[in-house]
């Protein structure tokens, strides 16, 4: 190994453990992760940045995760750490936007919104929208249609509407579908296929069975 | 492989040195050009089927029935003259036969057609059918083809052929210039015989081909002369002259081996492709009087096709020669020296994916040739079926259901493998299959067909495009 990365990774090691003593670590189950699956200079650095998330009280499942996709897709040593950085910080953000008692889950569903350019603000209003449920399944649907070209406020304010409703999630999923099968067509076309949705699943204006276009099964949402 | 040299070292002739080349290889340049525009994804979900090198001389790797037209006007023609361009019809349909074991056969067909030009004088038309075998061990296919097709040419009077004066003066008659020969009408009629193997792999996402082709042409040239000579042996201006029409045919054959290697690959939803041709050797025989064409050179291509909508696509083409398009089995003049040059040639234009009275996505005409395109199966849909919880109570049993008809192997990974790569079954209806163990949440996953690119489940959210192209997320909940 080259002597100036070794001492590098050594200093981060040491920084790491030190913050490891001097933070307390929280509730989330801590996982291990497949060293075998990177080269040591990888794994090594891997390990310190879990270590840290651990300290700060942060997931490591998620940022596993990530680690591993990296490996798997080939990524290169640099990229899969920057990926797990990012996703760190994001993790962190999204605490801050869901509170300290979210889930894991819902965590990582808020850190991939937020990578996915969702402003922090969007995160507090669906939590909002949802003070006791999960808002998993609202942040994983609005990640998806704002990556499928639906603008960041309307996708927001669609989401957050159907996530007031009882029993949403199948809402929610239909509205991704929705989106998905328009988007193909074009952003105008998600747009105006998730107006004529939330018009039929909130509102109950238009049947929301109607199409965007005309050559398109309709998707039904299911009964408010 | 050095292209630049390969042509002239590795060729030697069977007949005189006043003999002279050409060749016919117009359909292989002609699906190197075209190759990105066949095969572009309707949608980001059908990454899995990017393009993939092989032309004419490297074979087809689809065996989905297909059928694609394209046309192209007002080509520079890499002759300098910018009055001077061409206007073509490429067509082809590939239609598979049946399954022997592991191996497929399937029959393709393509064709060109040349139409005149506002200053040109000739056109052509040319047809090829194959017969493809194709057998796929792993990540990677290796095939065989035999092909047989056929060319006719025909140039409209006035055309005259430079060189051919001085073989036809009579004897006595002394300098050339005293006959003034111009060729009234010409047909040219061309058979080509080819046989070809080759290899495809997928290297971390990177599509990889080589191949090697042999084939043999041959040229019959009817030519007619109109000859108008003065009839003294004193060339004077006020001389009595002679019109004497002539008919003459020359034969030509030839024999060339060529090797091409290409690489295909995607960024994000746009298709990329980078081929190089070369000739490995030549032999070629001619009469002394038949017109006298070169080896063109090896040529490198570069073909980009980027979907635009479900049904359109833009595709581009650049070519280091402007042989590589379009049909040259009869141009001689090819062995003009111009044509050795570096002649780029760009290419532009549009692609439709889509019939309106078809709708399913397996009816989707695809290929520009079809048979220069590879189609290895795409992942069209997915399906995620929950069951009920499991005895341990965290985990209920999901079963995955893709179709994906064309394929020959579907595989799975994402944090429910892991991220260790999982192949899925195949079950009776023709769907492939895998049976997981999930916990009620949010997971990730991708799926691929036959050794492609990774991709999200068709129509289920994704998440961040952290490595290259996003993620899919499949929502397992607790039932009430």
């Amino acid at each position: 190994m080259n002597p100036i990365v070794f001492t590098v990774l050594l200093s981060l090691h040491s920084i790491a453990a030190a913050s490891r003593d001097t933070i307390p670590r929280e509730g989330f189950q801590q996982i291990q992760f497949d060293a075998s699956r990177f080269d040591s200079v990888t794994a090594f650095a891997l390990r310190n940045l879990l270590d840290n998330a651990a300290g700060r009280g942060l997931p490591t499942g998620p940022l596993v995760s990530r680690a591993l996709e990296g490996a798997a897709r080939r990524a290169s040593s640099d990229h899969i750490l920057k990926v797990v950085r990012d996703h760190a910080a994001a993790l962190a953000e999204a605490r801050d936007a869901l509170g300290v008692e979210s889930r894991v889950n819902e965590l990582d569903a808020g850190a991939t919104a937020i990578r996915s350019g969702i402003p922090r603000a969007a995160l507090r209003a669906i939590r909002a929208s949802r003070p006791v449920g999960s808002v998993e399944m609202p942040l994983t649907v609005l990640t998806d249609i704002v990556q499928r070209g639906v603008p960041n406020t309307t996708a927001q304010d669609a989401v957050t509407s159907i996530s007031r409703l009882p029993g949403s999630d199948e809402a929610l999923q239909g509205l991704q579908i929705t989106v998905a099968k328009n988007a193909i067509r074009g952003p105008g076309m998600a747009v105006d296929a998730l107006n004529r949705y939330l018009r039929g699943t909130v509102q109950g204006i238009a049947s929301p069975s109607t199409p965007a276009t005309g050559d398109r099964k309709p998707i039904r949402p299911p009964a408010p | 492989m050095t292209p630049a040299r390969c042509p002239l070292r590795a060729s030697h002739r069977r007949s005189s040195p006043s003999s002279g080349e050409w060749r016919l290889c117009s359909l292989t340049w002609l699906a190197l050009v075209a190759v990105p525009l066949a095969s572009a994804p309707l949608i980001a979900q059908r990454r899995g089927d990017s393009p993939i090198a092989p032309s004419s001389v490297l074979g087809p790797a689809t065996d989905s029935p297909t059928l694609s037209v394209l046309g192209l006007a007002a080509l520079p023609d890499g002759s300098g003259n910018a009055l001077s361009n061409r206007n073509e019809i490429w067509m082809g349909a590939t239609q598979p036969l049946l399954k022997l074991g592991n191996v497929r056969l399937s029959a393709i067909g393509s064709g060109n057609w040349q139409a005149r030009d506002a200053v040109g004088t000739t056109s052509s038309i040319e047809g090829l059918l194959s017969l493809r075998a194709r057998a796929r061990f792993g990540e990677t296919h290796i095939w065989s083809a035999a092909s047989y097709g056929r060319a006719d040419l025909s140039t409209d009077a006035g055309a005259q052929i430079s060189g051919i004066r001085n073989t036809l003066i009579p004897p006595g008659f002394g300098a050339s210039v005293l006959a003034d020969t111009t060729v009234s009408r010409r047909f040219d009629v061309g058979n080509l015989g080819r046989v070809e193997a080759g290899f495809l792999t997928n290297v971390s996402g990177v599509e990889l081909s080589f191949g090697m082709s042999i084939e043999r042409a041959t040229r019959v040239t009817t030519q007619t002369l109109t000859i108008n000579e003065a009839t003294g042996s004193i060339p004077m201006a006020s001389a009595e002259r002679v019109q004497a029409v002539r008919t003459l045919r020359s034969t030509q054959e030839r024999d060339i081996a060529s090797s091409i290697a290409s690489m295909g690959f995607n960024t994000g939803t746009t298709q990329w492709l980078i081929s190089l041709t070369a000739p490995v050797a030549t032999w070629v025989s001619t009469d002394a009087l038949g017109v006298k064409p070169k080896v063109p050179p090896a040529i490198a291509s570069l073909a980009i096709a980027h979907p635009i909508a479900a049904w359109l696509s833009v595709v581009g083409a650049a070519s280091t020669n402007s042989s590589s398009v379009g049909s040259i089995a009869l141009r001689d003049e090819i062995g003009d020296s111009r044509y050795h040059r570096f002649a780029p040639i760009v290419a532009l234009g549009l692609r439709f994916t889509q019939l309106p009275f078809r709708g399913r996505p397996d009816d989707t005409p695809r290929g520009i040739l079809s048979f220069e395109t590879r189609t290895i199966g795409a992942v069209d849909s997915a399906t995620v079926e929950q069951g009920a919880p499991l005895a341990d109570g965290d985990t209920l049993r999901v079963v995955l259901l893709i179709d994906a008809p064309r394929a020959e192997s579907v595989e799975l990974m994402g944090d429910v493998t892991e991220w260790t790569v999982t192949q899925l079954t195949r079950a009776k209806n023709g769907r492939w299959r895998a049976e997981l163990k999930l916990s009620p949440g949010v997971h990730r996953l991708m799926v691929r067909a036959d050794g492609g690119s990774w991709i999200a489940p068709p129509g289920y959210p994704v998440g961040n495009d952290d490595y290259g192209a996003p993620v899919g997320m499949i929502v397992v909940r607790r039932k009430p």
